[in-house]
This record gives C-alpha cells, sequence and structure tokens, in this order.
C-alpha cells in the first residue's frame, strides 16, 4: 500500500510539473491577439447585471451563472441538455477551445469552468486576471453581441467523481475517510464569528467550519491584477497548510462558487485531485446532525 | 413679495453678463465636482450620471417638459403643444432603445429581459399607483421631474412637495409588503419584443404614438403664441423640440448607464430613513428582483441617481437664469398645503409603480413594456380626475 501510495504520488508529481499553465490559462495579450480566431469561443459568467452588454471582449457570449450554469427550481448544477443547448446556441463546436472570463475576480467564470469539467468539456481555459485585467489594461470592449451560428459541441454525462457530495464531506468530518478540506472563505466566517458576509440573504443555522478543514481565502491564489500565481508559489502556500496533494482534496466556500476558483488553481495548476463541494457552507452549516467546529461560540439567534 | 428676473425683452445676439456669470460658473463647479469624484472614487459613472443630469435639467427647463402643466395646457386650452412633445419624445426613445436591444440582446427569443431597461408587473397595483400619482401631480401642479427642474426656477413649493414625496415613499415601504404578496407576486412582466420581435413592437408602439399624435393634432386649438419675441437664449423652446432631445438623451443614458429615472434617490433616502426610525420591515418581499427606479438602503454618500438629479436642478438653474424665468414669491396656505399632500400621493403611487412619470411612463414605454402604458392611462386618469378637483373647490 505504501509502494502504491509512492508510486502515485511520483506520478502526480510528474503529470503536474508537466502540466503547464497555459493549458489551461490564457493571458488577455494573447487572447487580444487571437480575438478573430475561428477556433476560439469566448464566453463571459458575470454576476453583476448589464455589464456583458454595456462592454464585453469582442466577440464574447454572455451565460447568465444563476439561470443558465445551475438549476433555478432545484438546487442542482445545470442539466446536460440544458447546457448542450446553451454551448450549440453559443456557437461552441467540438473543437473549440472555450475561454471563460467574468467580473468579480473570475469567480463566477471558474464556477463555469468547475461545471464545463464534470460534462468533461477539454479545452477549456480562464482568461487570467478575468475582466479586472481586461478593463485595467483599457483594451477594447464592445457592447454588440452579435448572432452566432449554432455550433456542433456534443456532451457526456455528469461524471460524479469531480462533485463532493454532504456524505462525502461528513465522512472527512467523522474521520471515516481521507482527505484535505480547505475552507477558502474569511477568517470571520471560518471561525464562526459571522454566518455570513453583510448583506447576504444566504444565510446558516449554524456557524463555524467542517472539522479538520483549513482556512486558506481563495484570495491567497492570486496575485494584486488577479492573475494566477505561479505553480511554484501555490504549492509551497498551501504546502504550508499541509495540503501537497498526496491526499484528495475538497474546497467548499459558502455557496461553491468562490471554492471553483481554488478548485480550479489546484487542479489545473497543480494538478492535485481535487473535488468541489459546491452544496458548501449553505448546505453544511443547515443539515441536521454534522459535526461543527465553532471557534467564536456563534450562536443563531444570540448567545 | 416677488422676486422676479423678467425684464424687458432683449434682442441683441450675446446676452448681457449678468445672465451668464452664473450659468458658467455653476458649469465649472459641476466641472470640478465631476473630476474630484472621479479621483476619490474611481468611478467614472458618477461623474457622466453629473453631466448628464445636467442636460436632462436644461432640456427639461428649455422647453418646459413639465407633464402636468402640458397636460393641463391641453385640457383647459385645447392646447396640445406640450402633448405632441412628450409623444415625440416617446417616439424617438422609442427607437433609440430598440436599436440599443438589438445590440444588447440580438436574440429577442431568448427568454432574457434587457439588462436595467423599466419592464415591470403589471397588477391593479400599478394602475392604483399610476392614479394616486396623477391625482398628488394635479393637486402639487408638478411631478417629481417638473418640480426637481422647477427648482431651478425657484418654485417655493418645491421643498414641501419633496417633504410629501418622502412621507409618500415612506407608506409605500409600509404597504409593499401585502401588496407584492398579494398582487404584484404573480403579475406578468410584459415586454412587447417577446410577442412581437422587436421589429413587430417598435412598429405597434410607432403606431400607437402616431394615433395620439393625430388625433392630439386634430383637437388642438391655436393659440397667441407666447414668448417667442426675444433673444434666442431668452425664448422657451418648442416642446418637440425637447421632446426629440430627450428621446435622444434616453437612448444614451440606457446605452450608458441605465434608464432615465429620478424616483429612485429620493426612494433610497426614504428607506434608509424609514429603516433609521425603525418603521421599515426586515425584509422588503421580492422589491430588489423588480425592475425600476430601485431604491436601496444607502450605503455611500454619492450615487448615479442622487448625481443626476442634483445635475439636473443645477441645469436648470443655470438655463433658467440665463433666460431670466426665475420667479419667486411667497406662497399661499392652501398651496403648501396641496403641495404636501400631493406630494405624499406621487411618492405612494411612485414607489408601489416602481417609478413615476419618468422611470415608468418614459422609460417603460421606450423599453416597449406594457407597464409603461398603462401607467401612461391611468396616469392621465388621475390627472384628469385631480385638475377637475381643483376645479371643482377651486383649490
Amino acid at each position: 500500500m505504501n509502494l502504491f501510495k509512492s508510486i502515485a504520488a511520483l506520478a502526480a508529481l510528474l503529470a503536474s510539473s508537466l502540466a503547464s499553465a497555459s493549458d489551461f490559462l490564457v493571458s488577455t495579450e494573447w487572447l487580444a491577439k487571437n480575438l478573430k480566431n475561428k477556433d476560439i469561443r469566448i464566453l463571459e459568467v458575470s454576476v453583476n447585471p448589464g455589464v456583458y452588454e454595456r462592454g464585453h471582449i469582442p466577440g464574447a457570449v454572455n451565460l447568465s451563472w444563476h439561470t443558465d450554469l445551475v438549476d433555478p427550481v432545484k438546487r442542482d448544477i445545470v442539466s446536460r441538455e440544458h447546457l448542450e443547448d446553451l454551448l450549440q446556441k453559443a456557437g461552441v463546436n467540438k473543437d473549440s477551445t472555450i475561454v471563460l472570463y467574468g467580473d468579480t475576480n473570475n469567480w463566477f467564470a471558474a464556477w463555469g469552468a468547475w461545471v464545463f469539467d464534470i460534462y468533461q468539456i477539454d479545452n477549456v481555459k480562464l482568461l487570467d486576471g478575468g475582466r479586472n485585467k481586461w478593463e485595467a489594461e483599457k483594451r477594447d470592449l464592445s457592447p454588440v453581441a452579435r448572432k452566432v451560428s449554432r455550433g456542433n459541441i456534443r456532451l457526456n454525462d455528469a461524471n460524479p467523481n469531480l462533485r463532493a457530495r454532504l456524505s462525502d464531506v461528513v465522512a472527512v468530518a467523522e474521520q471515516r475517510s481521507e482527505a484535505d478540506l480547505i475552507d477558502i472563505r474569511s477568517p470571520d466566517e471560518y471561525q464562526g464569528k459571522v454566518f455570513a458576509p453583510a448583506g447576504i440573504q444566504e444565510l446558516s443555522i449554524r456557524a463555524g467550519h467542517v472539522p479538520g478543514a483549513v482556512n486558506v481565502p481563495w484570495g491567497q491564489a492570486v496575485a494584486a491584477d488577479g492573475t494566477f500565481k505561479s505553480p511554484e508559489e501555490l504549492r509551497k502556500i498551501y504546502a504550508a497548510f499541509g495540503v501537497d496533494g498526496d491526499k484528495p482534496v475538497i474546497t467548499y466556500c459558502r455557496i461553491g462558487e468562490r471554492s471553483s476558483h481554488t478548485w480550479f488553481a489546484l487542479k489545473k495548476l497543480l494538478g492535485y485531485d481535487v473535488r468541489n463541494y459546491d452544496g458548501s457552507w449553505t448546505e453544511y452549516g443547515n443539515a441536521v446532525g454534522v459535526p461543527v467546529v465553532n471557534l467564536a461560540g456563534t450562536v443563531w439567534g444570540g448567545k | 413679495m416677488v422676486f422676479s428676473m423678467r425684464a424687458d425683452f432683449q434682442t441683441s445676439w450675446l446676452p448681457p453678463i449678468s445672465r451668464v456669470w452664473l450659468p458658467v460658473i455653476l458649469i465649472v463647479l459641476v466641472a470640478i465636482a465631476g473630476h474630484s469624484l472621479v479621483l476619490n472614487t474611481g468611478d467614472y459613472d458618477l461623474e457622466l450620471s453629473l453631466w448628464l443630469g445636467l442636460v436632462f435639467g436644461v432640456l427639461l427647463q428649455r422647453s418646459r417638459f413639465c407633464f402636468y402643466c402640458v397636460t393641463r395646457d391641453y385640457f383647459e386650452r385645447q392646447d396640445a403643444r406640450g402633448l405632441l412633445g412628450i409623444v415625440a419624445a416617446l417616439a424617438v426613445g422609442t427607437v433609440g432603445y430598440h436599436l440599443v436591444f438589438g445590440a444588447f440582446i440580438p436574440d429577442v427569443g431568448s427568454g432574457r429581459l434587457p439588462p436595467g431597461a423599466h419592464i415591470g408587473p403589471v397588477s391593479w397595483v400599478l394602475v392604483a399607483g399610476a392614479c394616486s400619482f396623477g391625482v398628488g401631480m394635479a393637486l402639487s401642479g408638478a411631478c417629481v421631474s417638473a418640480v426637481l427642474y422647477r427648482i431651478g426656477e425657484g418654485m417655493v413649493t418645491a421643498p414641501l412637495v419633496i417633504v410629501g414625496l418622502l412621507l409618500g415613499f415612506g407608506l409605500g415601504f409600509l404597504s409593499w409588503n401585502t401588496l407584492y404578496l398579494r398582487a404584484m407576486q404573480e403579475a406578468p412582466v410584459v415586454w412587447l419584443p417577446h410577442y412581437l420581435g422587436y421589429g413587430g413592437a417598435l412598429a405597434l408602439q410607432l403606431a400607437l404614438l402616431a394615433g395620439v399624435a393625430l388625433y392630439l393634432s386634430f383637437r388642438h386649438r391655436r393659440v397667441n403664441a407666447d414668448n417667442v419675441t426675444g433673444a434666442w437664449w431668452q425664448q422657451r423652446w418648442q416642446t418637440w423640440a425637447g421632446g426629440l432631445l430627450i428621446g435622444m438623451l434616453g437612448t444614451v443614458t440606457y446605452l450608458r448607464l441605465a434608464p432615465l429615472g429620478v424616483t429612485a434617490e429620493l426612494g433610497s433616502v426614504a428607506r434608509t430613513g424609514t429603516q433609521i426610525l425603525g418603521l421599515l420591515p426586515q425584509r422588503l418581499e421580492g422589491l430588489d428582483t423588480l425592475r425600476g427606479c430601485a431604491t436601496v438602503i444607502k450605503e455611500a454618500l454619492w450615487s448615479n441617481n442622487g448625481l443626476f438629479i442634483g445635475g439636473l436642478i443645477v441645469g436648470s438653474w443655470a438655463a433658467a437664469w440665463l433666460a431670466g424665468d426665475i420667479v419667486i414669491r411667497k406662497p399661499a396656505l392652501g398651496e403648501s398645503v396641496r403641495a404636501v399632500a400631493g406630494g405624499v400621493l406621487m411618492g405612494w403611487g411612485g414607489m408601489v409603480a416602481l417609478g413615476c412619470t419618468v422611470g415608468t411612463l418614459l422609460s417603460g414605454i421606450m423599453a416597449s413594456a406594457l407597464s409603461g402604458w398603462v401607467f401612461a392611462v391611468f396616469c392621465l386618469l388621475g390627472l384628469y380626475l385631480g385638475w377637475r378637483l381643483r376645479q371643482r373647490y377651486s383649490w
């Protein structure tokens, strides 16, 4: 068993060093030069309304994360049929390279990348630095959304192995299975001082974090301009918290979309075995009978 | 006691210094304010809102684009010029909006609504709000945008109307949850292009507007031209000219920022105040999901709409000063009471209708929203009722 583990770790290390960042990230400079490239499909996933319409990267098509990438009735990711239809309407072909970007530090674009990964769509890349960097570099934006001819992409069924469910996380919390849990929320949320950031409507009945989780806020993975840090730096940062890829990793946050950002960094840039727990704290903190660590002792309704 | 700037009409081509110095200073101050906003906040939209508001204020004042006044002119003297100006604004704005829609949402069948456009739910609440707003307009003598631009002309009852507006908004927030759960949550949000496509919706709206224009032109009775003597900087603009420019401004403002609207900031002040007093309900169900002049609990001092109406008042003041249109006189007691009462009715109506004659009527119709038309019809009805009441009781 030990030998097997060592070989697996060595293979993972080799694979991660071979996987270059450019397989999963594109720079703003590269994209600016390749806007007219017919093999590229640019998709924007922004959360603020009107942002795409009033100016987007020329040629980009809009995906609305809260109606297009999720099921709006039951809490789940978008169905295969719906996503396939959406991507075909966006002109995505079987051999297209998809470039995702969005506002608010690419959080929702990263969610998109994770959803695409579940449906095993190949050639998905994130624009390093997202909308913020494109705008900061004063590059062209266009308010015109052109109609595109339908693409021919087909999707496979969802791969459940990329998604962590409540039962998986409870198993880790109760030490019945081994994994590194990363809570990417702010320290105040992790410690249980607050249930959620100010102004957020989706709260939970209990505050705190999953037993055994380490707190590595998502911002640690990016530089000041929003671009991801280099794989070597990322490896060091997460190793300091005991996450070095020898065990499977599960990332979570409040609703699972910021944790997609960290998922992307660890899975794609470092090659670790990472699952995103999209139920996140709004599911775990509301679930009955699960173990919780609440350092601050905050109780719903007052101490 | 009356302060009036109306002097002898002059015919020299350039206005005298006494008329020019204040507008120039105001514009310089606005430029400085806009620049420092950008330096302090980095938000260019704030500066843009200020300038667009200033232009709007100038247009409103110069063309006397006061919904109540022009409608009353038609009721009293069959002078339809003002109403035709509003129709012109709607026609130009509708065309402009649809051109922008084609860029924002080329596939109208996608089921999405265009971002930020004032397309609201249609229910009896909208009808009640529009009627209330119309009666309020008649009582106070001006709608919200008119009150704001007439501050620049020295309308002394304006602060009273605004006090009434804030109270009315507060009442609106208190009644909101009941109205939302009873009627608005299930009310349809009807955007005409969903059913007719862009071409169909545009054709239908332009046909309706043309019909209204023809009717008004037929009924219009020529009056002795007033205010046509005097230099170019004194004369009132023809309302149709102001209307055309306002239609264009509406398009540009929607393209860059948001639809024209003047109640978002006042409503937000009312919402914040109601909350500070502890009277605001814990949650205003669904309010923040609906489209219209959105109110928020104020967290920052400067907001797009706050600067927009600030610019409006300054622009109107500059234009009024230049033309000598400022008249300040002591209000009568009855006038003051009417101002507050009218304000309250407008505030409540504007809150539940998610906007006023600018935000729901103008911006709604321009966006091909059924809510805009419904508001227009019932606001007119309320206006007529209020006007008759005033005539009957000599208010």
